[in-house]
């Protein structure tokens, strides 16, 4: 038997406490969702419940709120992978004067707080919504107007917010790309090219398969990042049809005198699950991104 | 197939010339080989002819047609490149018959296509796996049945043999001549090996620094080098260069060595050479040893020694003299020991000042 030092128990026992205070949350979350009688204390359910789920989907607008999370974080990834995987492979093919001054500009957006922005970007939204709203107004009848722009509203309007979470998680995507385009040698492009691929086909043909893991991981952090941001759907929707998911998790909190713990709980359950599904689904891109290129 | 003539090629990147006005032509059916030191502009001097990069100035032809402007695959030409590029998601068999899918030739004949391909090759018990599974022989042959699928005109070679290992490339060089033969494409082969580019070749263009230091047949550049350096590039271990010049004499005229040793130049109608500083190139296996007692030009120190069993290298010193000596068989000498050499005239190549053959 391997006998431990009194400074090794020391180190395992200090780490069984960093553990159970991590887990301990996830678990509290969990155990007070299906719990009829949850409260701020963690304890054991004595009976088991779907009441607080249903009560999400049928008492609220649970529903709603999660389709609109995944409609527009779902958008916003796509336009990140697109714009970015564009983006990153001219970045990393280019060898122009401005490419580095470039780059480090661009994550100065991922290092300033997103806070501190607020003011000035709603400012230039509030006024591309004016426009917007003066175009939407001259195509569709006026009883469409609203709706439409509810759609391409740049305020309070999933354009908006979509284009908006893009712009906030384009920067790391655009890195990530890049580097994995610089790991990718140009020489399948120039073999597929004396093969007689057209540029179509040597991008979705050689490109995209070759990107994939760079595109995955990019998409997989974009649509980490764009679920939980909360700032810019607080900031850009107001209406209650636009909410998502954790504006409605924040409301909820806000909203009553007695806090329904389980209820809550149910809804952070709710909130977790895709992330946790998407980097399940998408981690083995960010493991072969992160430990180096194409391997012929 | 098609000749290719290079006529007068300059390519410039930025304000760097890299291709400096070179001029040669391959025949229908060569194997011409590019060979020269890294940097030298073999590689890009390639590419024009592929097409994948562009020409600054003069003109590439095939069969008498300028392509300057054609574009890649439009050429007729089929290119392997030196980490072989194959598609890393495609299996061999897609790999191979890319070039026909983008045509869009049936299935059918896709399928029958690349299996005469692999035959020829030896690929096909591979034809399901993806690159990754394939050791660097077989990656090679792939790439090649990836160019010679399209059956073009032209096949290029940039620098195939460089990433295997020493064995493997001897069996490879003999598989490229034997599909050549089979074959018979035109071939432009780049490589900075110059064995390989002696035993494959029809005709060598020895590139130096973006110019043709001298476009001939293997044993031609071997036998005549136009400079000191394709007398040194060519041969392996490489030619001897002794400083020296040409000494007034009434009858014949002689090199005398800068370390004072004299041999007689034969033959050789050297009169207005007199007194002329000049470079004595010679070939190890030009040089002997002799017995003490017996005529000698020189004689030396023994410095190193190097045993391959068939023939033996010695570096022998005599002043600041250094010179390789390539023996037969094995010799009982050992470095300090003090050795006679006799010089073959035939094997004499004399450069001047500029290091251009005389």
């Amino acid at each position: 038997m391997r006998q431990f030092t009194r400074a090794q128990a020391a180190a395992y026992g200090f780490l069984t406490v960093t553990l159970l205070f991590c887990l301990l949350p996830f678990l509290w979350v969990a155990l007070a969702s299906v719990d009829p009688n949850a409260t701020m204390f963690l304890s054991l359910p004595k009976a088991i419940t779907a009441d607080h789920f249903v009560k999400i989907f049928t008492a609220n607008n649970g529903g709603r709120w999660f389709f609109n999370s995944l409609v527009t974080v779902g958008a916003t990834t796509a336009v990140v992978v697109i714009v970015g995987g564009m983006g990153g492979y001219a970045l990393s093919r280019t060898n122009a004067w401005w490419k580095r001054p470039f780059l480090y500009a661009i994550i100065l957006v991922r290092v300033l707080p997103p806070t501190a922005l607020i003011v000035p970007l709603y400012k230039v939204m509030l006024s591309a919504n004016g426009l917007m709203g003066a175009l939407v107004r001259s195509v569709v009848p006026p009883d469409s107007t609203r709706a439409a722009m509810r759609i391409f509203g740049f305020v309070d309007g999933y354009l908006g917010l979509i284009l908006v979470l893009s712009a906030m998680q384009l920067p790391l995507a655009l890195w990530i790309i890049k580097t994995y385009f610089d790991l990718t040698p140009k020489d399948y492009e120039e073999a597929a090219l004396m093969d007689g691929a057209n540029g179509w086909q040597r991008l979705h043909r050689i490109l995209v398969p070759l990107a994939l893991p760079g595109l995955g991981a990019a998409g997989l952090l974009t649509f980490i990042g764009a679920w939980g941001d909360f700032l810019m759907p607080l900031t850009f929707t107001s209406s209650a049809e636009l909410q998502l998911l954790p504006i409605g998790l924040f409301r909820a909190f806000q909203r009553a005198n007695t806090i329904d713990y389980g209820y809550l709980s149910a809804l952070a359950l709710l909130y977790m699950l895709p992330a946790v599904a998407a980097f399940g689904l998408a981690r083995r891109f960010l493991v072969r991104t992160f430990t180096g290129g194409i391997k012929g | 197939m098609a000749s290719i003539s290079i006529e007068n090629v300059r390519k410039n990147f930025g304000a760097v010339e890299v291709i400096k006005g070179v001029s040669f032509e391959v025949a229908d059916g060569q194997f011409a080989v590019l060979v020269g030191p890294s940097g030298c502009g073999k590689s890009t001097l390639l590419r024009m002819i592929a097409g994948l990069e562009s020409v600054t100035e003069g003109d590439i032809k095939l069969d008498g047609k300028r392509i300057n402007d054609v574009p890649p695959d439009q050429r007729g030409i089929a290119m392997v490149f030196q980490s072989y590029a194959l598609y890393p998601h495609m299996t061999v068999a897609e790999n191979i018959g890319f070039s026909l899918e983008l045509k869009r030739v049936p299935k059918a004949r896709i399928r029958a296509q690349v299996g005469q391909v692999a035959e020829l090759l030896q690929l096909s018990e591979l034809l399901d796996r993806r690159p990754s599974a394939l050791s660097g022989g077989q990656r090679q042959r792939v790439a090649i049945g990836r160019a010679i699928i399209k059956q073009p005109r032209v096949i290029l070679f940039d620098e195939p043999l460089s990433n295997l290992d020493a064995s493997l490339r001897v069996q490879m060089r003999a598989e490229l001549q034997r599909l050549h033969q089979e074959l018979r494409p035109t071939i432009v082969y780049v490589t900075h090996d110059q064995i390989e580019a002696m035993t494959m070749a029809d005709t060598i263009v020895v590139l130096n620094c973006g110019n043709v230091a001298q476009w001939a047949h293997p044993i031609e550049l071997y036998r005549r080098p136009g400079s000191t350096f394709v007398a040194t590039f060519i041969g392996s271990p490489r030619m001897n260069l002794i400083r020296g010049m040409i000494a007034r004499q009434e009858v014949m005229p002689s090199f005398t060595a800068a370390e004072g040793w004299t041999v007689p130049l034969a033959g050789r109608n050297l009169t207005a050479a007199d007194g002329q500083p000049v470079w004595l190139g010679i070939r190890p296996e030009d040089i002997r040893l002799v017995d003490a007692g017996s005529a000698a030009d020189l004689s030396c120190k023994v410095a190193i020694v190097e045993r391959l069993g068939a023939e033996t290298y010695l570096s022998v010193v005599n002043g600041a003299e250094t010179l390789l000596v390539r023996v037969q068989g094995d010799v009982a000498l050992r470095p300090g020991d003090t050795v006679q050499l006799a010089l073959d005239p035939a094997g004499f190549h004399l450069f001047d000042q500029t290091e251009t053959r005389f």
